[in-house]
């Protein structure tokens, strides 16, 4: 580690010094060697952050709803809260920053200062942070960060001074009516920063008890209010944002999401190659269609996702693909933000609430196109008279090398002494047989 | 905790943050601090359509430049960990662990509004790299899960 980082400290400045000895019109002589001031201990980290958090916004640390884990989050009174996301690249692809200042003047060569001092002058320096990480603070539904205190409560509420000792230790329980502070003290919360925050902030105190309106049923106990979880509600909270989400249809959904889990979750497996096979896979898909006529249209021939001779055996109709999204979108919320005991009861809430949304036409889609595939799969390996398919192809290759192998071992063992001897001879200048027995030209 | 909870101070001392331009380079770079003089080594040139090109140490580089979406800016930052005297003195509250949680600063070095991506020989395809999709795709997207009605609209 150290090695490397003084190879890799040195080289530029050798480089430099290298091209101005050669330039010779820049600010120091030719003799001049750049020694780099020594890496900085406290490294600057680069954000991306919202314009309107002021400069009372707060950084602070709380367990992530899901993963459970210490994460930071920004806090502003006015604006709200903000999660980080940090972006950095996969290790196969190792990034670092060069921040360069846009006014670029020539400063003359600092030799190692203290760190105090280099923090003074990194303002118009041009520095290099090995660490190619960018975070990125957007905006973020402090409901998450309650989620899991609204529905633990009930099984640690048995600390807390308002719950009653009539607690029973089910989840399914009852849950009791709290106070946002007895909440907050079921979260895992350290360092009491959110605790803190809502405490020094009214503003964020009062988002956050939007918020828990939203999706709580609330009495009021004198002058404060009692929350308690509900999660019809929550889950309509949830789908409202799937809905957001996927709102403007085409192109709502980032690119590569809708890409992956979209588009190739609702594809039907791709027939091509002989006619035959085709039509019996196409007609098989045809009656199906028919009897299920809610759940995709017919066949469409010429429009294949695959593009090219291939076409798909069935296409998801508009309203299937919306309802993909939105079941994409759901999911998403769920796996990103939500701990996985309650996204599963979420999720089990939202298939009981079939008026809120129907996703029975996907269901039947993708029932259909999971025996689709399957049987798409059974053909590819019964019918050996078809065009292998491509993943096939690779496996093809293999058994036909494998083969060849097998031949060549073969000949050479039927191979006779001299044969086997005038192959070790250098045959290259001398004429083939075959050659004489040309036409002359 | 280890992580303090952080002030923000965008801006500098002197009263404006000085504008810069991070370049993401294809490499990594095993130094952190400053690397001036850098113009003999650093020397993009950005030509009509956008695209920069560069050479950093004999190869081709080709950068993508990227404008952080509305309503975001960029900084430069440094955290430093709070000073161990607490800064308000006592309080009366009892909350039970410490008075006062230590607040540490997040001081900003410089400000930008757009940041190049650099690839070997060929400009990043945005639909592959993480940065871009991170600052296009992503910042979009969780403005509308994030995003909740009336009370606080002032939200976005």
């Amino acid at each position: 580690m150290a090695r490397t980082r003084s190879k890799g400290a040195t080289a530029p400045a050798s480089k430099g010094d290298k091209k101005t000895s050669s330039s010779s019109s820049t600010n120091n002589s030719s003799s001049s060697v750049y020694s780099l001031p020594a890496c900085s201990t406290n490294p600057p980290k680069l954000f991306i952050l919202p314009k309107t958090a002021s400069s009372s916004a707060r950084v602070f640390t709380l367990h992530h709803p899901r993963y459970n884990k210490p994460t930071r989050y920004l806090v502003c009174p006015s604006a709200g809260f903000f999660e980080f996301t940090t972006v950095s690249p996969p290790k196969s692809a190792p990034r670092s920053w060069l921040i360069q200042p846009t006014t670029s003047t020539i400063t003359t060569t600092t030799t190692t200062t203290t760190t105090n001092d280099e923090d003074s002058n990194n303002n118009n320096t041009t520095q290099t942070i090995q660490s190619p990480a960018l975070h990125l603070a957007t905006p973020y539904d402090p409901l998450f960060l309650l989620l899991p205190a609204l529905f633990s409560s009930s099984t640690t509420s048995s600390s807390s001074p308002t719950s009653p000792t009539t607690h029973q230790p089910q989840e399914k329980q009852k849950r009791m009516f709290l106070s946002l502070e007895d909440h907050l003290d079921a979260l895992p919360d350290p360092a009491r920063h959110l605790a803190d925050i809502l405490h020094s902030t009214p503003s964020a105190r009062e988002a956050v008890e939007a918020r828990l309106r939203a999706v709580c049923d609330v009495v009021q106990a004198g002058d404060e209010s009692m929350y308690r979880v509900s999660e019809a509600r929550v889950v309509r909270e949830v789908l409202g944002k799937a809905r957001r989400m996927v709102q403007g249809g085409e192109g709502s959904l980032p690119g590569s999401m809708e890409e992956r889990f979209v588009r190739r979750e609702l594809e039907a497996p791709v027939v091509g190659g002989s006619v035959a096979s085709t039509e019996t896979v196409g007609s098989l898909a045809d009656s199906q269609v028919s009897t299920a006529s809610t759940a995709a249209t017919s066949v469409t021939d010429g429009e294949g996702i695959g593009g090219g001779e291939v076409s798909s055996a069935m296409t998801a109709s508009e309203k299937v693909v919306k309802l993909q999204r939105l079941r994409v979108a759901f999911n998403f919320i769920c796996s990103s933000y939500i701990a996985p005991a309650i996204a599963e009861m979420l999720k089990g809430q939202l298939a009981k609430e079939t008026d809120l949304v129907d996703f029975k036409p996907l269901d039947e889609y993708l029932a259909q196109l999971a025996k689709l595939r399957q049987e798409a799969a059974a053909a590819r390996t019964t019918d050996f008279s078809r065009k292998r398919m491509a993943d096939e192809e690779a496996d093809e290759r293999a058994e036909k090398r494998r083969k060849m192998e097998a031949e060549e071992k073969a000949k050479k063992a039927s191979m006779s002494r001299g044969v086997k001897n005038l192959m070790k001879v250098n045959t290259s200048g001398m004429k083939k047989m075959s050659d004489f027995f040309k036409k002359k030209a | 905790m280890s992580q303090p909870m952080l002030s923000l101070k965008p801006e500098a001392p002197s009263g404006n943050t000085p504008k810069a331009t991070p370049h993401l380079l294809p490499c990594r770079v095993h130094h952190t601090g400053s690397v001036d003089p850098v113009q003999s080594f650093w020397d993009p040139k950005a030509d009509e359509s956008g695209t920069g090109t560069a050479y950093f140490r004999g190869r081709k580089l080709q950068g993508k430049t990227v404008k952080l979406p509305e309503g975001y800016r960029g900084i430069v930052a440094v955290a430093s960990p709070p000073e161990e005297p607490s800064r308000r003195p006592e309080e009366p509250e009892v909350v039970d662990l410490e008075a006062e949680a230590p607040l540490g600063t997040l001081q900003a070095q410089a400000e930008f509004d757009e940041i190049v991506v650099w690839g070997h020989e060929v400009a990043v395809d945005g639909a592959a790299d993480p940065y871009l999709r991170g600052a296009e795709e992503w910042l979009a997207l969780a403005d509308k899960i994030h995003s909740y009605p009336a009370t606080t609209a002032k939200e976005k």
